[in-house]
């Protein structure tokens, strides 16, 4: 690690002061992906902001059908609480297969959101949900969110508060985990929204990062079943490559980890 | 604050027998209850007052010449105070890394090794990526770390070959101007023309391709040394990690000039070796001689990433095999030629590897009346290989297993019966095979039908089914293995006890332990030759001061030469007292007898440890101090394990289903810390089989699995729960214990018995042959090639 210097934000609007009076200064979250890089020296921050103290980003509320979860909520929070497992049974589960147990007591939700790995497990829940990214600035769309592996729409500056999760119907998700390092190889989220409608949304897979299988989405929202599944596929020329596993495996196992997410719906 | 990161994992994914077992889990071994409350010296643990830390600057690239090396701007720095390079040690007189095969080792048509100098920092070119090319000496880490960024080095790359394949091809770029082709050493062994009338004879023949894939070793310490100067007498102590002390002493000997009798190795805790700790590395030769240099110690705690790049690599053979068979079913020989990658130089113990340990026991547990092996030693661009649990021997095991399977597979003959016809037979011992290896004792077909009878193996057919009605791919496959253990360079395993002034002993040696349990073991065992209760005796390792020497702790030895040493030295103790109970007796020493702790004579008798304490003094000899030691032989481990495997069509998942094993291990003094080694050594052969593989780009030579999110470990979900075990013992002669050694069995076992398995389950589906390690993605994708044949096959 570089030499650097360690700020602890005490309230959202210390946090973006802290950030802007440095250039090089970043956000910490939880750091389960910036601590690795900052020890590997692959950053160099002049300044790290700490969230962790930060009492607008903690909390969760269900209020109006949406689940409000605070960015700073780590993910062991989400798979134990009571009010996610009741309100969104399938988004306590998938935060339950987060990484490890020391992953999920130090990473947080927003921290992921921010961080966009490719093969994260939130992006496909976002997606699937569509979930309200609620920063200090705005509220941006989960579709308009992710724009590419570690890219998003947050611009310089830009604090996530909150994210707003719309309460399905139901939710599932299914994830093959890479075998060395248990990111997602491919995972798949499949959300019934409350309107009736299906959004579908995959992580670890392709080749610019979580996206929305629109082909699944349409033949569920017709007919909310196994048999809807069969026959798709996803085309390889999209998804990811390298010395694990070949583009058709991937593509292969965002069907399989479909199935699976529609199996614990049915 | 809250502290929330101590959570129970959730229930479901814990099976309930390890959490029962967990809770009534007492420590079973002496160093347990120190090692798991931090009690434990590993070598970061170690400090000295004025101490300044080394980083290594290493190699970027995977085959550069150095055009410039510029430390200036490093030195420069503030707290950076001195920054070595191949020059300084150059000045210094060192010699090259120790590597290469024993002197008196000849290859083909009389050769001898091409072996280029393994500079401790490199000279004028690297050679792999992670190579140590300039040292940082600064008063912290952090600035160490920070200089090395600073020093200028302009590489000219060249094109890299990171295979056997590549370095051998025709095109291939010379890597050193000593060895053509890039080629250290042709060995060969047998014979050859005997091998190839067999052939000629053969009724059936059988072949096969295999890869014993490179390894990253991976001990759960990170390697770690610090090196003292004492000025008045000119003498080094070095604290670092290392399976003994003596081979240590002797290759920083060499390699520094420093006298042996100058040079004190100190390792009291070591988290793990596998056999890439027998030797030293650079940072241990750079920081003793900046150590004396600059007047203060250096102290250098490596990375992971140190792990991945510079620890030597494990495995990194490529092995072929051809096995001629009568019409009888006889076999009438094995023909090997087989590759060995030793990486950039011949580092540690690369090169004996894949000369003697890949062909001393190449013809496993048959009798063959031909063999032949031939194996050629290349260099290529990746970072040298040295042992690794077993160390050629598993992968010769695997090779022999698999082959036999193959012909099996090949000309229908059944694998129980074409082995029991084959085995050497307890009547034929001992064995000299036809490579002249002399096999002491076993039972092979005892322990091949004792191992099947405890995985049910006639009961497959009902597992098959079930795992076919659930959609799965089952598979079992068995190996019956041996290997050579108990090999050593030290001439004598010595062994010594030393009272103190309250009649307490603590007995020393020279090996080093590294979770074997040393310290349980050998305690129990002197206690058990005294008679005595373990009360009052306490172990010490790698005590320079002790002048013990012995091997270091590898080849599954440490029991067999300490341990028969301690058991010696437990009957000297008693011959050194026996005088002494004479006289507190008032008896002759003839009419003295010793049993369980007490001497008697003439209805009287006094306690060894009553009259070690009333003979104890001030003095620094205690009249019962004595030493022993014996030089024992080889023997030969051997087993049969069972596997079973299930494989998930949809995503290619393999699940190491049913697990079984006799070994023949001799005498065991210790069943829970054989169990131990039995189920360490099955997980990491199933860590190579279906995980594991250190792999460099084909055209940067850049290391593709340089951290934990790349390279796969083996996982406790890939522990086969159901792991059966027993042993079946047929005691040795060759040392005064009737042990075999267990350390690297559970490898050579489990490597063939798993990939025998995964074979038996993909053959039906077109797989004819498939490399380690077995991925889910490799086997789906294999599934989806060969639909047709498969189908075709599994109809016929």
């Amino acid at each position: 690690m570089y030499a650097l210097s360690y700020q602890r934000a005490k309230s959202l609007e210390d946090a973006a002061t802290l950030l802007a009076a440095e250039p090089e200064a970043k956000l910490m979250a939880g750091g389960q992906t910036l601590i690795p890089t900052l020890k590997a020296r692959l950053a160099q921050p002049s300044h790290l902001v700490d969230l962790a103290r930060v009492k607008e980003l903690q909390g969760i509320e269900l209020k109006g059908g949406v689940l409000s979860i605070g960015a700073m909520t780590r993910h062991f929070d989400v798979m134990s609480s009571p009010v996610v497992q009741k309100a969104i049974p399938g988004l306590a589960n998938l935060a339950s297969l987060i990484g490890d147990l020391q992953v999920r007591n130090r990473g947080t939700m927003g921290g992921s959101i921010a961080n966009n790995d490719p093969a994260a497990d939130y992006p496909a829940g976002v997606l699937a949900h569509n979930t309200t990214i609620v920063t200090n600035r705005r509220e941006i769309a989960a579709d308009d969110y992710f724009q590419g592996m570690f890219a998003t729409a947050l611009e310089e500056g830009e604090i996530i508060i909150r994210l707003d999760w719309p309460v399905p119907k139901q939710s599932a998700y299914s994830k093959f985990e890479h075998p060395a390092s248990g990111y997602a190889m491919a995972g798949t989220c499949i959300a019934q929204l409350a309107d009736g409608s299906v959004r579908v949304g995959v992580t670890g897979a392709g080749s610019s990062g979580a996206f929305r299988w629109t082909e699944a989405e349409e033949a569920l929202a017709k007919s909310f079943s196994l048999k809807s599944l069969e026959g798709l596929k996803i085309d390889p020329e999209n998804c990811l490559a390298d010395l694990h596993a070949p583009a058709e495996y991937r593509a292969h196992l965002v069907g399989v980890m479909a199935t699976r997410a529609l199996q614990k719906m049915l | 604050m809250r502290f929330s990161v101590f959570v129970l994992p959730q229930p479901q994914s814990v099976p309930h027998l390890l959490l029962e077992k967990a809770s009534n889990m007492q420590p079973s071994r002496r160093e347990d209850l120190r090692l798991i409350q931090g009690a434990g010296h590993y070598t970061a643990d170690w400090n000295q007052p004025g101490q300044l830390y080394g980083f290594v600057l290493r190699s970027p690239h995977a085959h550069a010449d150095i055009v410039s090396l510029n430390i200036e701007p490093a030195r420069a720095m503030p707290g950076v105070v001195r920054v070595m390079t191949f020059a300084d040690t150059q000045a210094a007189g060192f010699k090259s890394l120790v590597g290469g095969v024993a002197p008196n080792v000849k290859g083909v048509g009389d050769s001898a090794m091409l072996k280029p100098f393994y500079p401790v920092l490199a000279d004028k070119k690297v050679h792999y990526v992670g190579q140590a090319v300039a040292y940082v000496i600064a008063e912290s880490a952090a600035v160490a770390q920070d200089a090395t960024e600073a020093i200028e080095v302009e590489y000219n790359e060249l094109p890299p070959v990171v295979t056997v394949e590549d370095a051998v091809a025709a095109s291939a770029p010379q890597l050193h101007t000593e060895a053509p082709g890039n080629v250290a050493f042709v060995y060969q062994r047998g014979d050859a023309a005997a091998v190839e009338e067999a052939f000629k004879k053969a009724k059936y023949t059988s072949k096969i391709h295999l890869e014993s894939q490179r390894l990253i070793v991976n001990p759960m310490e990170p390697r770690a040394c610090l090196a003292v100067y004492h000025k008045e007498e000119d003498r080094y102590t070095l604290y670092s990690s290392s399976q003994g002390i003596v081979n240590m002493r002797n290759q920083v000997s060499t390699v520094t000039g420093i006298p042996q009798a100058k040079l004190e190795i100190v390792a009291e805790d070591v988290g793990g070796s596998f056999g890439i700790r027998s030797t030293p590395y650079p940072e241990y030769m750079a920081s003793l001689l900046a150590a004396k240099e600059l007047g203060r110690p250096i102290k250098w705690v490596g990375t992971r990433t140190d792990s991945f790049l510079s620890d030597y690599h494990g495995r990194a053979l490529e092995l072929n095999g051809e096995i001629a068979i009568d019409e009888n079913g006889k076999f009438l020989a094995f023909r090997w030629d087989d590759r060995v990658d030793l990486g950039g130089y011949a580092g540690g113990n690369g090169a004996f590897i894949g000369t003697n340990n890949v062909t001393i026991t190449c013809g496993g547990v048959y009798d063959v009346p031909a063999l032949y092996a031939r194996t050629r030693l290349i260099y290529t661009n990746t970072t040298p290989i040295s042992a690794y649990r077993g160390a050629g021997r598993p992968d010769i095991a695997f090779a022999i297993e698999r082959l036999v399977d193959q012909a099996c597979h090949d000309h229908g003959f059944d694998p129980v019966e074409l082995r029991r016809k084959n085995f050497v037979t307890p009547a034929q011992m001992p064995y000299k095979t036809a490579i002249g290896t002399n096999y002491d004792c076993g039972d092979f077909a005892a322990v091949m039908d004792d191992a099947l009878a405890q995985a049910d193996y006639a009961g497959y057919a009902a597992r098959k089914a079930a795992s076919e009605k659930a959609g799965k791919i089952r598979g079992i496959g068995f190996a019956t293995f041996l290997e050579a253990s108990g090999g050593g360079n030290t001439p004598s395993d010595q062994t010594a006890a030393r009272f103190n002034a309250k009649g307490e002993v603590t007995i020393y040696c020279a090996a080093g332990a590294s979770g074997q349990g040393h310290e349980t073991t050998f305690v129990w065992l002197f206690a058990k030759e005294l008679g005595v209760p373990e009360k009052g005796i306490s172990y010490r390792a790698s005590d320079s001061s002790m002048a013990v020497v012995g091997n270091g702790t590898g080849g599954s030895r440490t029991l067999l030469g300490q341990g028969s040493s301690f058991k010696l030295l437990a009957q000297k103790v008693i011959e050194k007292a026996k005088p002494h109970a004479a006289e507190a007796l008032g008896a002759s020493a003839g009419d003295v007898t010793y049993a369980e702790g007490k001497f008697s004579a003439g209805g009287k008798s006094v306690g060894l440890w009553e009259l070690a304490q009333k003979l104890a003094t001030s003095a620094s000899a205690h009249p019962f101090d004595c030493g022993a030691e014996g030089t024992f032989g080889v023997t030969f481990p051997n087993g049969c394990h069972v596997a079973e495997v299930e494989f998930d069509p949809i995503t290619g998942v393999a699940e190491i289903a049913a697990y079984a094993a006799v070994d023949d291990l001799g005498n065991v003094m210790q069943p829970t810390l054989v169990l131990g080694q039995v189920h360490g050594g099955v997980v990491q052969g199933a860590g190579q089989v279906f995980a594991e593989h250190a792999v460099y780009d084909r055209e940067s030579g850049q290391f593709l699995t340089g951290s934990f999110m790349d390279y796969t470990m083996p996982r406790a979900s890939m522990v086969p729960l159901a792991m059966k075990w027993r042993g079946h013992a047929v005691p040795t002669k060759s040392n005064l214990l009737g042990a075999k050694g267990v350390g690297e069995s559970g490898c050579s076992g489990s490597l063939p018995a798993l990939m025998n398995a995964v074979m038996n389950a993909l053959r039906p589906y077109g797989v004819d042959n498939m490399q380690m390690p077995i991925t889910a993605a490799k086997v789906w994708q294999a599934l989806q090639e060969n639909q047709g044949a498969g189908a075709e096959r599994r109809a016929a």
